[in-house]
């Protein structure tokens, strides 16, 4: 489909940072209604953290992931990924941002109820204009990571919460990004379903390096990150790296 | 571009209730502008046909100045070589030469101005329905007696005038300048439906009228019927010039009766006018069908878009869902019309003895297919659904993302 960019190693060895905001703000409305979803946040990512951001409702997680991915434009401050800016790309630039160097997990319908579990996954390898073969070898070692080797040809309804879940993590490895952003994956899901969720990203993370950034404001999910941020009223309260 | 297609339709199977709704709007409108495209070509046929064939012919000869003055001077002279060219032209399958006057016919009761037109009886039969239109008493015989005469019934009545009444015509000659009178019989009564020929004509045989105009064997106007009659609408026909000269004029139904070409060009324009508008309509509709669909996947073309899809991509999707619909609709829709055509065809329409611009549609109107209709208006159709899927597809192409996710990212 689109000519892609030959994929390296996820990270950048050189600066061990992956992702950075600097002084990033978003503010929604005006003068009394105004609201500082996010106030001058300044964090970096390197590569292979499992890092959690939990808050309260309302704190500004979502506002910062979606900042991150380029679905919104800052108010100011700026992202940088792997040293390069993204406020300064095109709509189209943007798109093809997102494609080639972000994976997206929603709360829950992230998958094309029209495609199967494969076809969901091949969709963005075919945007990414990559040969058949490697298309189909990738989906099905990537579903069979995330333990769905049998339902490559159910579609969404045929499948439940959590593992529509996983097949929204295997679409957003295939396409190798630098980082998978998760806004409250396991939200929909029970709390067994939503742990067992995790253990598989967390896998996914220690195995195969992947970098993932999610937030949740559940303790149980909470506790398996290996950094912790904690954002309250659109600033960062608290930022620990844990064992 | 696989995908593109493989989603486009699988879209389509997502909500058929929708799908056959929106392509029943595509398959209707199609299948209307071809049963109108028939049915005016089918009334076009009709109406032209009962104004040709009822009497004036599909083409007539006439001295240069006759149709412009009238005048009972301006004769064709010595019509016999024209009439013997004539019985040899192909293209002409029937003629017959006209004397036509201005008179005062009296009955014992009233009197009336009409028309007095002479003719050859069985010529006569090769151009009009004269003799079909006879409702009482008999057709002209060529070799009875000269003071035969027809008139209509609804004249007879006007007149108080019965089968075998005398009647007696006055006409001016041309010779001597005064009024020159004869005795006739009424010998036959016919109906046109037609109030010209109904109430304003009569007809007797040719030579008594040549006597009393005193222009010897000459003729006013020889009217044809050709082969092919839809070639007379052309103004540049050849057989026009084939047989014109510095003396007569051959001119086809459309000059000779503009009023009936303006009729029909109007009756063609304004079925143009309802084709359009119907048609916007169902562009309406069409664009309403693709909005609704792309309401219910907002959250879905979100996704596409967040995860990388190029919002022209999405734009294309639209696109093509609308083509493979219209696409399916537009054939259905062909069939649909060309049955519709085919049964109306058969049965025929009919518009009784209902007057059109002083002509009597004689016939069923039978709507009739045309290769226009079906090379024509399929892409025009197709054109116009993918036009009036332009707007939604571009309001989906321009979801933003993060919105049409604020539930969760
Ligand atoms: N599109 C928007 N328009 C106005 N206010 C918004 C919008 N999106 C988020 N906000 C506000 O920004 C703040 C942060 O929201 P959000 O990032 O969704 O928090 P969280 O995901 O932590 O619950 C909230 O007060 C929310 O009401
Ligand atoms: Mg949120």
């Amino acid at each position: 489909m689109h000519a892609t960019k030959q994929r390296t190693a996820s990270a950048d060895p050189a600066t061990g940072v992956v992702f950075e905001t600097r002084e990033l703000s978003r503010h929604y409305g005006s003068g009394d209604t105004l609201v500082k979803a996010l106030d001058k946040v300044s964090l970096t990512i390197a590569p292979g953290e499992f890092t959690a951001i939990v808050g309260p409702s309302g704190s500004g997680k979502s506002t910062l992931l979606q900042l991150m991915g380029g679905l919104e434009a800052p108010t100011a401050g700026e992202v940088y990924l792997r040293g390069q800016a993204i406020s300064s790309m095109s709509g189209r630039e943007l798109s093809d941002f997102r494609r080639d160097h972000i994976g997206f997990i929603f709360q829950a319908y992230n998958l094309i109820p029209v495609l199967t579990a494969a076809e969901n996954c091949e969709y963005i390898m075919l945007l990414q204009g990559l040969p058949k073969a490697e298309r189909q070898a990738r989906v099905e070692s990537m579903l069979t990571r995330v333990g769905l080797s049998g339902k490559a040809d159910r579609r969404p309804a045929q499948l439940s919460g959590g593992q529509q879940q996983r097949v929204a993590v295997a679409r957003a490895m295939v396409s190798q990004p630098d980082i998978i952003l998760a806004d409250e994956p396991t939200a929909n899901l029970d709390s067994q379903t939503g742990s067992d969720l995790l253990d598989m990203m967390h896998e996914l993370n220690r195995r195969e390096g992947m970098t993932f950034v999610f937030s949740t404001h559940d303790p149980m999910i909470m506790e398996r990150a290996s950094r912790l941020i904690q954002l309250r009223d659109g600033r960062i309260e608290s930022d620990e790296v844990r064992s | 571009m696989q995908m593109t297609w493989q989603l486009a339709a699988r879209n389509l199977n997502r909500n058929r209730r929708r799908t056959l709704l929106t392509g029943l709007i595509i398959s209707l409108s199609t299948a209307a502008l071809i049963l109108t495209d028939a049915f005016i070509l089918g009334f076009t046929d009709t109406a032209v046909r009962s104004a040709t064939r009822m009497f004036p012919g599909d083409a007539q000869i006439h001295q240069l100045d006759y149709l412009a003055e009238r005048d009972e001077a301006l004769v064709i002279e010595a019509p016999q070589a024209r009439l013997s060219q004539l019985a040899s032209d192909p293209e002409v399958v029937g003629y017959s030469p006209r004397v036509m006057a201005f008179g005062m016919i009296s009955s014992a009761a009233d009197n009336r101005a009409t028309q007095v037109i002479g003719i050859d009886p069985a010529q006569e039969r090769t151009v009009s329905r004269l003799a079909d239109a006879m409702a009482e008493g008999d057709y002209l015989a060529g070799d009875g007696a000269e003071t035969q005469l027809l008139m209509g019934r609804r004249l007879a009545e006007l007149l108080d005038v019965e089968l075998g009444d005398r009647i007696v015509i006055s006409v001016h000659n041309q010779e001597w300048g005064g009024a020159e009178q004869a005795l006739f019989r009424v010998s036959g009564l016919y109906d046109f439906n037609a109030r010209m020929l109904d109430e304003e004509t009569v007809f007797v045989l040719q030579a008594p009228l040549q006597t009393m105009l005193g222009v010897d064997d000459a003729v006013h106007e020889i009217a044809l019927a050709l082969r092919t009659p839809a070639l007379a609408s052309d103004p540049d026909l050849p057989l026009w010039q084939r047989l014109s000269d510095e003396q007569v004029k051959a001119q086809g139904w459309t000059t000779l009766m503009p009023q009936l070409a303006a009729m029909l060009d109007m009756t063609r324009a304004s079925m143009a006018i309802i084709g359009i508008m119907l048609f916007l309509l169902a562009a309406l509709g069409v664009t309403n069908g693709i909005f609704m669909s792309i309401y219910e996947r907002t959250w879905e073309i979100g996704v596409l878009l967040a995860i990388g899809t190029r919002r022209l991509a999405v734009f294309r999707l639209i696109l093509t869902e609308t083509l493979l619909l219209a696409l399916g609709a537009i054939a259905a829709g062909l069939v649909l019309g060309w049955l519709a055509t085919l049964t109306l065809g058969a049965i025929g329409i009919d518009y009784g003895s209902m007057e059109l611009g002083g002509v009597a549609m004689a016939e069923q109107i039978r709507p009739r297919a045309s290769w226009a209709q079906y090379s024509l208006y399929p892409p025009v159709v197709l054109a116009l659904t993918l036009l009036a899927a332009m707007y939604p597809a571009a309001h989906a192409a321009r979801i933003v993302p993060s919105r049409a996710l604020h539930k969760s990212l």
